[in-house]
C-alpha cells in the first residue's frame, strides 16, 4: 500500500505523515510530492494507491492537479488535507472526483474516518 | 465591500480557533493563553501571514515573540528538547501555523473567498483601525499576537476636471 501526500510545506509533509502512523497506518509506504505539479508526475511514476493533497500550492494547485488525473483517465484515490474546508470547497472537490476533505487541523481519529473506507 | 472585520468577528472567536490551532499541530495540551486587557501589547519577533481575498480582503497575521519561534518549531516537529531548528524549518512552521489560521479564520468570513500562500517577513500591517482584529496570546511564557486586518484602500481620486 503506497500513499502520496503533496503539500508544499515540508513541515505539514510531515505532520501528514506522523499523523498516519498515529492513526495506524504504520504499514503504508509514503512518497511525498512537493507541488501539484510534483504530485501529478509522481502519480505516473509511484503509482501510488491513494493520493492525500493540500489545495493551495505554487505551480499547479491541488484542484488543478486532480482535475489534469481526471482528465488522463486516471483514477487514483484522492483526498484533500487542506487550512479551508467551507461547503463550496468541499462541492468543488467532490464534483472533480475528490473522494473526501480533511480540514486542518486535524486529527488521528479525523485520518481513520476518512481513510478506512478506502484503504480497506 | 463587506463590514469591516470588528463586525464580523471577535477577539474571542480568534482566540478560540487559535487555541484549537494550537491543540492539534502544536501539540495535545499545549495551551495558548488569551492575552490580558483590552489592548495587545507589541510582539517583537518574525511574521507570516496569509491573504483572504472575496467579499472581505485582508490579512491574518501570526507574529511570535522571537524567543519563542525555536520552541515552537520543535515542539511542531517534535524534535528534542537541545536540537537547533534550522531557519528553514522555523519559517515553514510560522508559514504553516498562520495558513491554517487563515484557514480557519476565512471559514468565519462572508464567501466565497480565497486564501494566498503563506508568506514570512515583516509583517505588511499598518495602524489599528476598525478594520483590524488582533489579540494577544502566550504559550510557555512566549508572546504571540494574531492580527487580522482589511486591505487599505487606494485614496479616493479627487478632481476638478468636469466629465464630458
Amino acid at each position: 500500500m503506497k500513499i502520496l501526500v503533496a503539500d508544499d510545506s515540508r513541515v505539514m509533509r510531515q505532520i501528514v505523515v506522523r499523523t498516519l502512523r498515529q492513526a495506524g497506518y504504520d504499514d503504508v509506504d509514503v512518497v511525498e510530492a512537493e507541488d501539484g505539479a510534483d504530485c501529478l508526475a509522481k502519480v505516473g511514476s509511484e503509482s501510488p494507491d491513494l493520493v492525500l493533497s493540500d489545495w493551495n500550492m505554487p505551480n499547479m494547485t491541488g484542484i488543478e492537479c486532480l482535475r489534469a488525473l481526471r482528465a488522463q483517465g486516471s483514477a487514483v484515490p484522492f483526498g484533500f488535507v487542506t487550512s479551508e474546508g467551507s461547503p463550496e470547497m468541499r462541492e468543488t472537490a467532490s464534483d472533480a472526483g475528490a473522494l473526501f476533505l480533511i480540514a486542518k487541523p486535524f486529527t488521528p481519529d479525523t485520518f481513520r474516518d476518512a481513510l478506512d473506507a478506502v484503504l480497506a | 465591500m463587506s463590514a469591516p472585520i470588528t463586525a464580523l468577528l471577535d477577539g474571542e472567536t480568534v482566540t478560540a480557533v487559535a487555541g484549537e490551532v494550537w491543540s492539534a499541530l502544536v501539540g495535545e495540551g499545549e495551551l495558548l493563553l488569551p492575552g490580558l486587557g483590552p489592548v495587545a501589547p507589541a510582539v517583537d519577533g518574525p511574521s507570516a501571514w496569509v491573504t483572504v481575498t472575496g467579499p472581505w480582503d485582508g490579512v491574518v497575521v501570526l507574529t511570535c515573540g522571537a524567543s519563542g519561534t525555536a520552541d515552537l518549531t520543535r515542539s511542531v516537529l517534535q524534535l528534542d528538547d537541545d536540537e537547533q531548528p534550522t531557519a528553514e524549518d522555523v519559517d515553514d512552521v510560522l508559514r504553516e501555523l498562520a495558513n491554517i489560521l487563515g484557514g480557519n479564520v476565512k471559514s468565519l468570513l462572508p464567501g466565497p473567498s480565497a486564501l494566498g500562500l503563506p508568506e514570512t517577513g515583516p509583517a505588511p500591517l499598518r495602524a489599528e483601525d476598525e478594520d483590524t482584529c488582533r489579540v494577544s496570546a502566550s504559550w510557555r511564557g512566549h508572546d504571540l499576537a494574531i492580527t487580522i486586518q482589511g486591505a487599505s484602500e487606494a485614496p479616493a481620486h479627487h478632481t476638478t476636471e468636469v466629465p464630458k
